[in-house]
C-alpha cells in the first residue's frame, strides 16, 4: 500500500513539473508590472488583464487570431471531405491503378514540410497566392492528406461491405451511399480529423513564415514570432500572446481529451 | 439522375470524381514540390532570376565539403539522441507508473499530454523566457542552493542543444506515455500475477515483464521519436535561430538560411533533400514496425 502512495507521489512530481511552465506563463501573463521583480512562481496578487487587451489590439493579435481561425477551420473541414471521398473510392470502388495510388499516398506520409518548404514556396508564389489565406489552406491539405485518406481507409474497411452492396441494389448512387450510410458510421473518423488537422494547422510556423510575409495576412505563430524579435523584453506581452494561442487548442483537448489521444496516436507519423 | 447509377460509364467516372479533389491538391502540393527539391538541388538556381544551370552533383560535393553542413548533420544527430533518451526512456517510465495507479489518474495524464497539444512557437516563447539569464530556471537554482549552476542556458554553447532539446521533450514526452500506456493494457495482467507469486519484485516485473512485452511499442515509439526530432524547425528557429555561432545549427534551420535567406536555392535544396532521405529511411521502418505490431 505504501508503495503505491511512493508511486502516487512521485506521479504528482511529475505532473506539476509537466504543468508548472504553462502555469507560470499564465501568471506572468496576469500580473501588473510592478509584480515582475517577484519571482516567477508566485501568483498574481492584483490580477491584471490590460496585458491581454494590449497584444489584442495594439500587438494585433486580434488579427493574427482570425487569420489563424479562418485557416484553421477551412484546413479541417474541407480535410474531411476529400480525405474520406478519397477513402471511399480506395475501399468500395473498383478501378486500374488502385495499387500504385495506394503507394502514392504512402509517399505523402514520408514527405516531411521541413524538406520540401522551398519549391512548395515557388508554387505557392508562381501561382500569386502569396500572403492568401487560400495558399497556406492548399499546402496544409497537400502536407496532411495521406494521413488522413489513411485514417478513413482503416474505418471504411471495417464497414460491412454487405450494407455498401444492398445500398446499391435499392438503386442509390455511390455519393447517396457516402452521405447516407458510411459517413455516418465514420464518425469517430471525422472528428478525428478535424481536430487534429485543426491543431497542426493552428500550430505550424514554417509554412505561414514563408507564405504569409505581410503584417494583415499573419498567422499567432508568425505574429508571435515577430512580437518576440520586436518586443523582447515585454515579458508580460509575451506571455499573454503565448496564452491567447494556447486557449484554444488547450480547450479542445480538455474537451476531446479521449478523441485526441487516439488520433494523435494514429496520426503520430506525420 | 440522368445517369444510372449502375451503368458502366457512372462507375469508370466515379472513382475518378472521389479522389480528384484530393488527389489534385495532393499531386501538386506535395509531390510536385518533392520532385522539384530533387531536381532544385542539380540546379545552381538563386531562387529568384528566370534562369538556371545544371551543374550535376556540385551542390553535393559542396555539401559533403561543407564543414557547417557536418556540424548541422552532428548536431541534429545529438539532438535526436538526446531526444530518444528521455522520450523513450522516461517515457516508458512514466507510462509504467501511471498504469499502476487508479486515483488521480486522468488528472496527472492531463498535465503530461497537454503540453503535446501546445504550438511549437508557444514552446518556444515560454522556454526561452524560462531559460534566461534571470529567468526561472536559474531563480529555481539559486533559491535550491545550486547557484552554481545557473548559467545563460541558451548563450552557453556547450549546454544550448541539450537545453532545446530538452523543452522539445517537455512538448512531445505525451505522445510516447499515451503509445506506451496503450500498449501497456495490452500486456496480460496474468503475468504480472504470476511472477508475484514467484516472489518478483516490481523492479524485477517490470524488467522481465514489462519491458519483453513492450519490445515491439517501444520499437514504434524509438522510430517515431526519431522522425518527429529530425523535422523540428520551429522551436530552435525561434529560440536561438541556431545559435550561439552555430552551436544548435540543425539540418532544417542550416536549410532555411541557405534556401530561404541567402537565396542559394539549389544547395538549400540539396540539403532538403538529404533531410527527405532521412527521414524517409526512418518513416518506412515506422510504417513496418507499425503494421508487425498490428497484425
Amino acid at each position: 500500500m505504501a508503495r503505491k502512495w511512493i508511486l502516487l507521489f512521485i506521479l504528482g512530481v511529475i505532473a506539476v513539473l509537466m504543468a508548472a511552465p504553462l502555469v507560470l506563463t499564465v501568471f506572468t501573463s496576469l500580473k501588473p508590472t510592478t509584480e515582475l521583480v517577484n519571482p516567477a512562481w508566485y501568483p498574481p496578487r492584483d490580477m491584471t488583464f490590460e496585458h491581454y487587451l494590449r497584444v489584442w489590439t495594439e500587438g494585433g493579435f486580434s488579427r493574427y487570431f482570425a487569420n489563424t481561425l479562418i485557416i484553421s477551420a477551412v484546413d479541417a473541414v474541407v480535410m474531411i471531405a476529400i480525405a474520406s471521398l478519397a477513402a471511399y473510392a480506395m475501399v468500395f470502388m473498383e478501378f486500374r491503378g488502385k495499387m500504385l495510388l495506394q503507394l502514392l499516398f504512402v509517399l505523402g506520409l514520408m514527405i516531411p514540410v521541413t524538406a520540401v518548404v522551398l519549391p512548395l514556396f515557388q508554387i505557392v508564389r508562381s501561382m500569386g497566392l502569396l500572403n492568401t489565406h487560400l495558399g497556406v489552406i492548399l499546402a496544409d491539405l497537400a502536407l496532411a492528406v495521406s494521413v488522413f485518406v489513411f485514417m478513413f481507409t482503416s474505418y471504411f474497411a471495417g464497414v460491412p461491405k454487405a450494407l455498401h452492396e444492398a445500398a446499391r441494389i435499392d438503386g442509390a448512387t455511390e455519393f447517396q451511399i457516402y452521405r447516407r450510410v458510411v459517413m455516418p458510421i465514420a464518425t469517430p473518423a471525422v472528428v478525428t480529423t478535424a481536430l487534429l488537422e485543426f491543431l497542426w494547422s493552428w500550430n505550424d510556423l514554417l509554412l505561414r513564415l514563408l507564405i504569409m510575409t505581410r503584417e494583415e495576412m499573419r498567422t499567432l505563430s508568425v505574429g508571435l514570432l515577430n512580437f518576440q524579435g520586436t518586443m523582447t523584453r515585454d515579458v508580460t506581452g509575451l506571455s499573454s500572446g503565448t496564452v491567447i494561442m494556447a486557449i484554444p487548442v488547450v480547450l479542445l483537448f480538455l474537451v476531446f481529451q479521449r478523441s485526441f489521444v487516439r488520433g494523435m496516436t494514429a496520426g503520430a507519423v506525420k | 439522375m440522368l445517369l444510372d447509377p449502375n451503368s458502366r460509364l457512372a462507375q469508370r467516372l466515379n472513382p475518378i470524381l472521389f479522389l480528384l479533389p484530393a488527389l489534385s491538391i495532393y499531386v501538386v502540393f506535395a509531390i510536385y514540390p518533392t520532385v522539384s527539391v530533387i531536381e532544385y538541388s542539380f540546379t545552381d538556381w538563386d531562387g529568384i532570376s528566370p534562369e538556371r544551370s545544371y551543374i550535376g552533383l556540385e551542390n553535393y560535393r559542396k555539401m559533403f565539403s561543407d564543414r557547417v553542413f557536418w556540424e548541422a548533420f552532428r548536431n541534429t544527430f545529438v539532438w535526436s539522441g538526446v531526444i530518444l533518451v528521455i522520450n523513450v526512456g522516461l517515457g516508458l517510465v512514466i507510462a509504467a507508473m501511471l498504469a499502476r495507479v487508479w486515483k488521480a489518474r486522468l488528472l496527472i495524464q492531463t498535465c503530461i499530454v497537454l503540453p503535446v497539444v501546445i504550438s511549437p512557437m508557444a514552446v518556444a516563447t515560454i522556454w526561452r523566457w524560462m531559460y534566461q539569464p534571470n529567468g526561472v530556471i536559474n531563480q529555481l537554482l539559486d533559491g535550491i542552493g545550486l547557484g552554481a549552476l545557473a548559467r545563460p542556458w541558451l548563450g552557453d554553447p556547450s549546454v544550448v542543444l541539450y537545453a532545446l532539446a530538452f523543452a522539445h521533450s517537455w512538448s512531445t514526452i505525451g505522445l510516447s506515455v499515451i503509445i506506451f500506456l496503450a500498449g501497456l493494457q495490452a500486456v496480460d495482467e496474468d503475468l504480472y500475477e504470476a511472477s508475484r507469486v514467484d516472489g518478483a519484485t516490481p523492479l524485477q516485473q517490470f524488467r522481465y515483464v514489462t519491458m519483453p512485452a513492450l519490445r515491439p511499442v517501444t520499437a514504434v515509439v524509438f522510430i517515431l521519436t526519431l522522425t518527429q526530432s529530425f523535422k523540428v524547425f520551429d522551436i530552435v528557429w525561434a529560440t536561438t535561430q541556431g545559435g550561439p555561432i552555430r552551436f544548435s545549427e540543425i539540418l532544417s534551420t542550416y536549410m532555411y538560411k541557405r534556401g530561404a535567406l541567402e537565396n542559394d536555392y539549389g544547395y538549400g535544396s540539396a540539403i532538403g533533400v538529404a533531410l527527405l532521405v532521412i527521414v524517409s529511411i526512418a518513416t518506412i521502418i515506422y510504417l513496418r514496425l507499425q503494421n508487425r505490431k498490428d497484425q
